[in-house]
């Protein structure tokens, strides 16, 4: 308990020292997760919204395949991008394996059914009239769907939250595709799994520590958000 | 001269292969009240969808002040008609704002805009409400807001679906004087719908019943559905049985006139073949006559002189008897 108790302590004053080398990790992650949760709404929103408004066939299969793809183990998402991005795959040439970029393209894959499943539920759950009062009030095809997401802005918002969430937490992707390479690719997630291994306990625990700090923050701000707005 | 704001020829909507909207010839003048009524499903609604170009017809025409409206230009028309749902939707965001949308989406000036909002606040009397947020607005005072948000928008049409039947007796009134002030005040055409024959009567211009989709300008009050047993010369409605003599077997709806059924304190011992003892549930005064409203299993309306009503002496709640001829039943095909 002591152990425990001392590391604790260690960490938290890391925490309050500004170390450089915690801080710089934690940069890494908000980094790539924050542009991955970026290049999946700009995907997802749009799409999640076309896939509820219009009827094809399969779109009930598409939607079953999606929820699947919710619960996607997140080193399987690793391996697939892992086999496309390696030297021998059919993007090796691209020379991306253990950079940011193949953790941003793998959490991207990662996320974006979470995404796009929670837009497409809020869509359908949305009120119907908010379309045709748009309509009527004149609204082009353009200015529709923007007032469609404004109206949905709670749903949309807590999508993309839970797929912060979902990225900032994961360890399988950044570990695979990044590679845990010091001050490059070296995530909250993997350097937590490293430092503990080493046995820096203290500086895996005050990374602990900042990424509950990072999900609360962005869960404070979502009550804010809806707060502000009601 | 005269101006059309609708010409309507050969217009037809199809639900489910069923005519939903079949429509001949109709014309709506310009600067016009016109109220559209008929029972529940008698296509009100789809008609004013189409006249506010929310959707197309499966077939015909409408020319709108003379210009031919096609599925692919039918938005472009669509900006000159403002449409107030029956549950109106307010989006969720301030008042101010609801009532400011649609100029907003014209791209009219943020001054302009305000001006405007602010006249039309007035009007109606919605300074108190102007900062609210949507979801904190009663019924009434979200039909208000839709009404204003409608009307800022100064179209050359203004289309409303049903917009008594949900409000509280205060606001149905308040609305009604709203309606024929707009209609003194302005030169819009207006166009609602209503169940309620008597109090379009009241408002509009022109009364057009709507029955299966087909527009008559024959006024239909106390519409009955039900079957016809050729055999028995009754109609049936599952709540009383009609006496009529002659009709067609595939008869499934009847109006009985209201001005020609006879109400009485005790049965009438007349020639009159259908009498039915009730109890009176409602009195209203219109203009110079009073409606009655009489339960007898079936509702009935009837319209009798102010002298009628105190020679009778009924009150809320009086047994009185219901009797009318073969020939005030109506019979609607």
């Amino acid at each position: 308990m002591n152990y425990f108790a001392q590391s604790f302590t260690d960490a938290i004053q890391l925490i309050l020292k500004l170390d450089y080398e915690l801080f710089f990790v934690v940069w890494i992650s908000l980094k790539i997760s924050l542009l991955s949760v970026m290049i999946a709404s700009v995907l997802s929103v749009p799409l999640g919204l076309l896939i509820a408004s219009s009827k094809f066939r399969g779109k009930v299969i598409l939607q079953n395949i999606l929820n699947t793809l919710m619960a996607l183990p997140t080193v399987v998402v690793g391996l697939l991008v892992f086999g496309l991005l390696s030297r021998q795959g059919p993007l090796g040439e691209w020379g991306l394996l253990y950079t940011q970029a193949a953790i941003v393209m793998g959490q991207s894959i990662l996320i974006i059914p979470i995404v796009l499943n929670m837009v497409i539920s809020a869509a359908n759950t949305a009120d119907p009239r908010i379309r045709l009062t748009s309509i009527a009030l004149g609204a082009d095809r353009f200015q529709q769907n923007l007032i469609f997401i404004n109206e949905v802005r709670f749903a949309v918002l807590a999508a993309i939250v839970a797929a912060f969430g979902r990225a900032i937490g994961e360890v399988g992707v950044a570990m695979m595709l990044g590679g845990n390479i010091e001050g490059y690719t070296r995530t909250m997630t993997t350097a937590i799994a490293l430092e503990t291994s080493k046995g820096e306990f203290e500086f895996a625990l005050a990374l602990g520590v900042l990424l509950l700090l990072a999900a609360f923050a962005v869960n404070v701000f979502l009550e804010k958000f809806q707060k502000l707005n009601k | 001269m005269t101006t059309t704001a609708y010409e309507i020829d050969h217009l037809s909507f199809k639900y489910h292969d069923k005519d939903v909207v079949d429509i001949d010839h109709y014309q709506i003048i310009a600067g016009e009240t016109l109220a559209l009524v008929g029972p529940n499903g008698s296509g009100k609604s789809t008609l004013l969808n189409l006249l506010s170009f929310l959707s197309a017809p499966a077939a015909g025409e409408v020319r709108f002040f003379g210009e031919s409206v096609r599925p692919n230009t039918q938005s472009g028309f669509r900006r000159r008609v403002g449409y107030l749902q029956q549950h109106p939707y307010l989006f969720n965001t301030t008042v101010i704002e609801n009532i400011e949308l649609g100029l907003k989406l014209r791209k009219v000036n943020r001054e302009l805009r305000h001006a405007r909002a602010q006249n039309i606040i007035e009007q109606l009397n919605l300074g108190m409400l102007a900062n609210k947020r949507a979801h904190e607005l009663s019924g009434g005072e979200i039909q208000k807001v839709a009404l204003a948000r409608a009307l800022v928008l100064e179209p050359e049409v203004l289309i409303f679906d049903e917009p008594f039947t949900y409000l509280d007796k205060s606001f149905s009134g308040e609305l009604e004087k709203l309606l024929v002030s707009i209609h003194e005040n302005r030169t819009q055409t207006i166009i609602f719908s209503s169940h309620d024959h008597l109090r379009a009567q009241v408002i509009a211009d022109r009364v057009c019943c709507i029955h299966h989709g087909k527009l008559t300008e024959e006024l239909h009050v106390n519409l009955l559905h039900g079957k016809y047993s050729r055999a028995l010369g009754i109609f049936h409605t599952g709540n009383i049985d009609i006496k009529i003599s002659e009709a067609p077997d595939d008869v499934d709806i009847v109006a009985i006139e209201p001005t020609q059924i006879v109400l009485s304190r005790t049965e009438l011992d007349s020639s009159m073949r259908n009498r039915f003892r009730g109890e009176v549930i409602a009195l209203h005064a219109r203009n110079d006559h009073i409606e009655v409203t009489v339960q007898t299993g079936e509702v009935f309306q009837v319209i009798i002189t102010r002298s009628a009503l105190d020679d009778l002496a009924v009150t809320i709640g009086s047994p009185v008897w219901v009797s009318f001829k073969s020939s005030a039943i109506r019979i609607l095909r």
